[in-house]
């Protein structure tokens, strides 16, 4: 007796049938069921775009398959075109599935410890295949799933999408706009370099400022883990960036997709009477069906975003490079927020951190979230809703103002010696003098004002900069204001830049002094783009 | 639609472009990036040990009479100050483990009244491991200078690099020697084929003859109109023209600030005399 038999039941068919016909009918058979029911022949239909037939079978896989379950099987003709929707919510999706394959790649190089997170970056940099790509990739679908979200948002405000019976979808949007907006800042930290670590503690000490003290103290313990960023933030920042975000991000995709699907997609204000809403009766004239049309078109999209995403990490974008390990007793000059979040840092610039910082962000995002349930007019139509879209624009100029407001160019005390060392040598980014050639910096000593006597062109650039920062930077009680430039031999190729202002105290006579100094090797090679 | 599956295979055939040429040009990024950090290691590290080390051993490392020995000197780099001690490892391992543990036991016939501290965090110092090891990187860079074998500080202006500037006359001899010499050539030219070999060999001519017919190749991405512009090219930019089979960035970038006129005369006099 065997102990075991073996069974392969498609000889048992090619016995029966014969090869030809059995293995044809397990192609059909395997097609069928990978597509949740359209065979070969309906599969051909789709790609050559025939007609469907009777009954439709491109709608089995609708109703049988777990992915296209989700998906509607025909969208109405109105809100296929590129009007209304601009595809910004299947961009904001497209987005968020893209971060999350090139966050996996990342995350398989990274550790959340302040003891090696700078070092593995640099390993990433260096001895990671694509590991420069996928970084430039993942920051660069960050910036643009920021600008895409908010224009979402932007455009459901302003066709009208938001009011009944779509306020719960348009609440789910702004918790994800705000999933959005934290996952990019949480991120901002994990290189644990200086701009990370001062671009977040910005926006982390303003939690710190919560009344009353005790409560925002020990909310400020809770986000940094710490009095300061330390182990502890960065670990929390990492959890946050990985795991909780992300999953809030994803149930609130699902049910904000759930409901859009539901409630089907709004048409646009003109498409539809007053106080109506017809999205789900779609007459049959008016059906665009997924396949193939959509199919097709979403696949294409998929295609051509994915080029242009690595044509531009590839060649025209870098993320920011690599700044000095993250270093919590030196402040540079200038840090600012991550430029979505400086119309905060505007805000903060105009008075109390209480009432500028929290009271007012705070109302204005509870403001948002029941934007649909305080707007209750019945009209969807442009002309009828003159008002709330002329307040629209204002508070895009607003949030336009308040951002420039954020930025170092407003009302930041500062003084020349400072702003001129800092405008060659930032401690934000490389800078000219990091970046200038280095053979072309000769020893010997320069005066900035004597700029057009350097030896070549580029001291003549550097020092003529340097000059300018210092005569258009007023201060006052100072004169004799004067910059110079030391640049000395200082090993075998390394050399040693020191930036010296010296100036007159006009108050009392004194001699005032403010210098840096900077080493250069010949291999630093900064203009690269880490 | 027809458009749509033309425009999305176009864009698929782009991605794959693009993702053959990034990965060819993986191998040279990482080894870029690899050379500037350690590069900036060593800058990082010039800054630690002004502010954390010159207070002692001097702004050059050349020490201070009574307070901390030299570190900018010969016998830390030619083993004789290990052996003294009896250290058996290597001369980095030495350096990062003083820093790191510091030196809580004086060194035999020494008398300094400090000890060397501990400035690894792992001994309870304040330096991080990638600190320790730019200090390490900034030390072992005196190297060159503290054994005497480095580039002779030019004493007058240098050859730069246009390679069309009137040179005076070459001295064969003194070229030969220069090339053995402070310049070191002849570890990469004459005894390896790290680089392209000077003497004839195998039936192959001398650097001299090769460099006749060189810049009148097809695919000769230099601007030499001559043999002496050639060879001169060659050494002052190096990567002008790469002859095949031979890698890049290999050879030191340094020679134009390294060179005066009379010494690129002589060093060509040389190369050209070997036929």
């Amino acid at each position: 007796m065997a102990i075991f038999r073996l069974h392969i039941p498609v000889l048992d068919e090619v016995k029966r049938k014969g090869l030809r016909t059995a293995l044809n009918d397990k192609w059909v058979d395997v097609v069928t069921r990978v597509t949740a029911g359209l065979n070969p022949a309906d599969v051909r239909g789709v790609l050559r775009d025939d007609p469907p037939g009777r009954p439709n079978p491109r709608l089995t896989p609708h109703a049988e398959g777990f992915w296209l379950h989700m998906k509607p099987t025909y969208y109405h003709r109105l809100v296929d075109g590129f009007y209304p929707s601009f595809r910004l919510g299947w961009l904001s999706t497209f987005f968020g599935v893209f971060e999350i394959l090139t966050g996996i790649y990342l995350m398989i190089y990274y550790t959340p410890s302040p003891v090696v997170a700078y070092e593995d970056m640099l390993n990433l940099m260096s001895n990671v295949p694509f590991g420069q790509l996928m970084r430039d990739l993942h920051r660069l679908a960050a910036e643009l799933m920021v600008i895409v979200v908010v224009l979402h948002m932007l455009r459901t405000f302003i066709t009208g999408s938001y009011k009944k019976p779509r306020q719960f979808t348009w609440a789910t949007g702004v918790i994800l706009l705000f999933v959005t907006l934290v996952l990019s800042f949480s991120g901002y930290l994990l290189p644990w370099d200086q701009l990370s670590l001062w671009a977040v503690t910005i926006g982390a000490s303003m939690v710190e400022a919560i009344p009353p003290e005790i409560v925002g103290r020990n909310v400020n313990l809770l986000v940094r883990g710490a009095p300061e960023f330390g182990a502890n933030g960065l670990l929390r920042f990492y959890l946050l960036h990985v795991v909780a975000l992300p999953l809030a991000g994803i149930v609130a995709f699902g049910v904000h997709y759930y409901k859009v699907i539901h409630h089907g997609h709004s048409l646009p204000p003109e498409g539809e009477k007053v106080g109506e809403d017809t999205a789900k009766r779609v007459p049959m004239d008016s059906r665009v069906y997924f396949m193939p049309e959509i199919l097709t078109r979403e696949l294409w999209y998929v295609a051509g975003l994915l080029a242009v995403l690595f044509v531009g990490a590839a060649y025209l974008y870098n993320a920011p490079a690599l700044e000095p390990h993250a270093n919590p007793l030196i402040t540079p000059l200038h840090t600012t927020a991550p430029w979505y979040f400086l119309w905060l840092q505007g805000l903060l610039k105009i008075g109390d951190k209480v009432i500028w910082g929290l009271i007012i962000p705070g109302v204005a995002t509870g403001l948002l979230l029941l934007l649909p349930y305080l707007e209750v007019g019945p009209s969807r139509r442009y002309g009828d809703r003159r008002i709330g879209l002329s307040l629209a624009a204002l508070l895009v100029a607003a949030m336009a103002v308040l951002s420039y407001m954020g930025t170092p160019h407003y009302a930041v005390s500062t003084s020349p010696d400072q702003e001129a060392v800092a405008e060659l040598l930032p401690q934000t980014h490389p800078g000219p003098l990091r970046s200038a050639p280095w053979d072309d910096l000769a020893y010997g000593s320069y005066q900035a004002a004597a700029w057009s006597a350097a030896p070549n062109a580029t001291l003549q650039d550097l020092l003529q900069r340097y000059e300018e920062v210092l005569t258009n930077v007023q201060s006052a009680g100072r004169a004799d204001v004067a910059g110079l430039m030391v640049i000395e031999d200082w090993q075998t190729d390394l050399k040693k830049v020191t930036l010296r202002v010296t100036w007159t105290n006009t108050a009392d006579g004194t001699a005032g002094e403010f210098s840096q100094s900077v080493y250069l090797h010949r291999d630093g090679n900064y203009g690269q783009g880490a | 639609m027809k458009g749509q599956i033309a425009l999305g295979l176009l864009a698929l055939l782009t991605l794959i472009g693009v993702t053959v040429a990034v990965t060819l040009g993986e191998q040279n990024r990482m080894t870029e990036f690899t050379r500037a950090y350690e590069a900036r290691a060593i800058e990082a590290g010039a800054t630690l040990f002004e502010d954390s080390c010159r207070p002692c051993h001097g702004p050059q490392g050349q020490g201070i009479e009574g307070v901390a020995p030299a570190i900018n000197a010969a016998d830390l780099f030619d083993g004789s100050r290990l052996a003294k001690v009896g250290y058996g490892g290597t001369l980095p391992d030495y350096v990062r483990g003083v820093i790191a543990a510091g030196r809580p036991v004086p060194s035999v016939g020494t008398t300094y009244p400090q000890r060397m501290p501990t400035w690894g965090a792992a001994y309870g110092g304040p330096l991080r491991d990638d600190q320790v090891d730019a200090l390490t990187a900034f030390i072992l860079n005196w190297q060159d200078r503290a054994l005497g074998t480095g580039a002779p500080v030019p004493t007058g202006p240098t050859v730069g690099a246009d390679i069309t500037v009137a040179l005076p006359d070459g001295d064969v001899a003194r070229g030969k020697s220069l090339s053995e010499g402070v310049l070191g050539c002849a570890s990469c030219h004459v005894l390896t084929a790290v680089g392209p070999k000077w003497p004839a060999d195998a039936g192959e001519p001398g650097i001299g003859s090769r460099a006749e017919t060189r810049f009148q190749v097809s695919g000769y991405s230099g601007q030499a109109t001559s043999a002496e512009q050639y060879l001169f090219e060659s050494v002052v930019m190096t990567n002008a023209y790469v002859v095949e089979g031979f890698q890049p960035n290999l050879m030191p970038q340094n020679y134009a600030e390294r060179l005066s006129a009379q010494d690129m005369a002589d060093l060509l006099a040389y190369m050209l005399s070997l036929r």
